[in-house]
């Protein structure tokens, strides 16, 4: 195998597909990425049995083949690289020579046989959507998946395919963020899956605001073809807890923030936050919020929002963090906060189909 | 029963209403039952698992809180998912996992199932009696099994014969493989593992052997002290222990006793099993006993009055497997010669059993641990090589005990002490021997632990 292509094509190739690779494997094999130069493209493929991702880079191939190389030192070799022209050229025995600028590498590498490959999808149930929504639903979303090992059902993000809607669903059992998504596909294809969190995250890194995501749901598996890109995944098997049921039906008061004024407010108060009770207060008053937090033997912050607020005064008291991450996830002027009363869950909406569940944490008064 | 934990509920109920908000309460609350309570814990079915993920994670302080109200003192908190035959009508988008469908999934599609591995599925955490002898080891247990690798690793439980050491660890194992799923649980013997290695060794596919055990997510390895004196092996198991333990892998340890007392064992193992939470199982007291003989009674649906379990449990003490042996034998006699059962006839029945127990034989480890308590030093001194007068008298006193109570020979003491030679442990009888000639004091020492080591 032999092939020349610029640096940034390669750089840009291998960061597609490096974030797969896990640091801690047992099997050799997959620290490494293939790299398969055909036509004028050089393919390149990682996995680590659970994610697998394939992206390909254009390149002047002179001699057609296939090697897998240590996917990490490859990339570090080649961000350094002196030149912006990089000749790679394999031997028999998968030893790859780098040449560029006054630079030479030999870099061992395994044979392409003991790469897994990836698994194929047949009688899938395809449906497109536009990258720029499916990013939007999991920037909204994503932040909110569970890392309890031992609830793994929440380790990964919901699709919920239904009544010609996609469902985004995450929750780790304090909070729960969803997203609605418009879709049109045969009811056939209605079906609820679980997408582990490696995969969501490395779904979000690849979308771009252009073109479309063909998704492909096999059994027990996904897919995700975009942009000359390839992502697959296993799915969590099991079932997502019926998440209808932590959504309050009605609440009483209702204020409308600015964003980023409040996210602002909450992230200076929040400083003073203990790290053991780690809340804050929000004191509703007619047309004020005040927002407080207070250490024992630390100190206390406090600082007033006026906003349109008619209801009754009440005090409910939330962790920072699980209120601060969806603010930053949501790039609207204004957000809605639904209330029922100081013990039960606060809800956080927008002009679109998104919906965030929160519980208040306990006031000691 | 049934109406007995309704009643109980309603008592929680009445007590929680006040903790939560009424739509909490209506929208968590209402659709939970009662199904079991004991003294420390209660269990609750819900209808699905949302249940339990909100409630354990919103509303276990309010519900603990209630229960404190209710009943005095706090318990501990279960759930069960309602399985399909008694769960109640609850509006069910999505159909339900009940626990027991778990158990068959994982044992379908993983080879790491219960039997499959050598697990004893009947060594559980449930049928695991927990008294103050081992409280702690079993605590430890449950919380490796809750969360590999984060509470204590590596998990080092030791404790003599029959006291549940592997009933631990298998409940460790057993535990992991139904709750995490795709979790690699290896379960074996320090036997079988260097077996494998020197099998490795033999046919040079080291490589296969270093994979299969570096790969398990979690590691139990039973009766560790086999490993002392095979060198190779230390070696190899050191590298599997260091691979398995920088990958966050959870490892449990078991052994008849505490690490720094296992002989011709290498320092850097020593510490390292040190360094987690070594958890020590005592013999059972007469209560614990007479749990574990009723338990086991239960289980085997075996009746017997409650004299029998008294004898069975105040004669016998010091080994749980006996004590299940004779509760075998009493209650199959009772079975097939449908006679009355008195104590005099359990008594003739169990002659050897209790002639064994009667005559209590000494090890050599619990002489070390007499003649180091009474000496003040450390028990570690026992087997290691310094020798000021302060810890070399103390290890001959020891030794010529060793050599008088046990039936042990000059070698096996001399391995037993730090693999000395048997000729020290010779010099060490006739020393004392004579000393105890000469010296009053010193008799009266020797025949003071004498007497404390028979009883």
């Amino acid at each position: 195998m032999k092939f020349s292509a610029t640096k940034e094509k390669l750089l840009e190739g291998l960061q597609q597909v490096q974030n797969v690779v896990s640091t801690r494997t047992t099997l050799p094999i997959l620290s490494n990425v293939l790299l398969q130069a055909k036509g004028n493209e050089v393919h390149l493929t990682t996995t680590d049995l659970d994610v697998g991702v394939r992206g390909a880079f254009e390149a002047s191939v002179e001699k057609e083949g296939a090697t897998t190389l240590p996917a990490r030192r490859l990339f570090t070799i080649i961000r350094e690289l002196p030149s912006s022209e990089v000749s790679v050229e394999v031997d028999g025995k998968n030893a790859a020579s780098i040449r560029s600028g006054q630079s030479f590498f030999k870099i061992l590498g395994l044979p392409e046989e003991e790469f897994p490959p990836l698994p194929k999808f047949e009688n899938a149930k395809n449906v497109t959507i536009p990258q720029k929504t499916l990013r939007d639903g999991l920037r909204k979303t994503s932040y909110a998946i569970s890392t309890d090992e031992t609830r793994y059902v929440l380790n990964g993000l919901l699709f919920s395919f239904k009544d010609n809607k996609l469902t985004l669903v995450a929750t780790d059992g304090r909070r729960l963020a969803m997203v609605d998504i418009e879709l049109e596909f045969p009811r056939s294809h209605e079906a609820d899956i679980i997408v582990p969190t490696k995969a969501v995250t490395e779904l979000g890194r690849l979308l771009t605001d252009d073109g479309e995501v063909k998704v492909s749901v096999g059994s027990g598996q996904i897919a995700f073809e975009l942009n000359n890109t390839l992502l697959v995944s296993k799915l969590i098997e099991g079932n997502y807890p019926n998440y209808k049921q932590v959504i309050p039906t009605e609440t009483k008061e209702r204020v409308t923030l600015e964003r980023e004024t409040f996210l602002n407010s909450l992230r200076r108060v929040s400083l003073l936050a203990s790290d053991k009770s780690n809340s804050i207060k929000l004191n509703f008053t007619k047309n004020n919020i005040d927002i407080t937090a207070n250490t024992p033997e630390v100190g206390e912050a406090k600082e007033s929002l006026p906003v349109a607020y008619k209801g009754r005064d009440f005090s409910i008291a939330f962790n920072p963090e699980f209120f601060m991450a969806p603010l930053r996830a949501l790039t609207e002027d204004e957000v809605f906060l639904d209330l029922i009363d100081e013990m039960s869950p606060g809800v956080l909406k927008i002009s679109t189909p998104f919906l965030y569940v929160l519980m208040p944490m306990r006031i000691s008064s | 029963m049934d109406e007995k934990y309704s009643q109980l509920w309603q008592k929680l109920s009445a007590a929680l209403k006040p903790q939560v908000s009424p739509d909490t309460f209506k929208r968590w609350f209402s659709a939970v039952k009662l199904v079991s309570a004991t003294d420390e814990t209660f269990t609750f079915r819900v209808p699905n698992n949302i249940y339990q993920f909100w409630i354990e994670s919103n509303h276990m302080a309010a519900l603990q809180a209630a229960i404190v109200a209710a009943f005095g003192s706090p318990r501990d908190v279960k759930f069960v998912t309602a399985s399909d035959s008694a769960s109640k009508a609850e509006p069910e988008e999505l159909p339900e996992i009940s626990p027991k469908e778990f158990v068959r999934e994982s044992a379908r599609d993983g080879k790491q199932s219960g039997p499959a591995l050598g697990l004893n599925p009947r060594n559980n955490f449930e049928s695991f009696v927990v008294g103050p002898n081992n409280e702690i080891a079993h605590a430890a247990s449950l919380a490796v099994a809750k969360t590999p690798a984060r509470t204590y690793n590596p998990l080092f439980i030791y404790g003599g014969v029959g006291l549940g050491k592997t009933h631990l660890m298998q409940a460790i194992g057993q535990y992991v493989g139904i709750n995490k799923k795709g979790a690699k649980v290896m379960y074996l013997s320090s036997e079988v593992f260097i077996n494998e290695f020197i099998d490795a060794i033999q046919h040079n596919n080291l490589v296969k052997f270093r994979k299969r055990y570096r790969q398990a997510d979690l590691l139990l390895i039973d009766d560790i002290q086999f490993l002392g004196g095979k060198e190779r092996s230390q070696e190899e198991f050191f590298h599997t222990f260091n691979t398995l333990f920088d990958g966050h892998k959870q490892i449990v340890l078991s052994s008849d006793r505490p690490p720094s007392e296992i002989a011709n064992l290498e320092h850097r193992l020593v510490s390292r099993f040190e360094w987690g939470l070594t958890a020590e199982l005592q013999p059972p007291d007469v209560e614990t006993r007479m749990a574990i003989l009723r338990k086991k009674a239960h289980t085997l649906q075996i009746k017997l009055r409650d004299e029998i379990f008294d004898f069975l449990a105040t004669r016998i003490r010091t080994n749980v497997r006996r004590l299940e042996g004779a509760l075998m034998r009493v209650a199959s006699f009772a079975s097939l010669s449908g006679k009355e059962l008195t104590n005099e006839v359990v008594e003739h029945l169990l002659k050897d059993i209790l002639q064994e127990e009667a005559r209590h034989s000494v090890t050599i480890e619990q002489i070390q641990r007499r003649v180091a308590e009474h000496f003040d030093v450390r028990l570690a001194d026992m087997t290691s090589k310094r020798r000021p007068a302060n810890i070399a008298f103390p290890r001959q006193i020891a030794m010529y005990l060793a050599r008088e109570l046990t039936k042990a020979s000059l070698n096996e003491i001399g391995d037993a002490f730090g693999g000395r030679d048997h000729g020290t442990v010779l010099h060490a009888c006739k020393l004392v021997k004579r000393r105890m000639q000469e010296q009053d004091n010193i008799r009266q020492t020797i025949s003071f632990i004498d007497s404390a080591l028979q009883r």
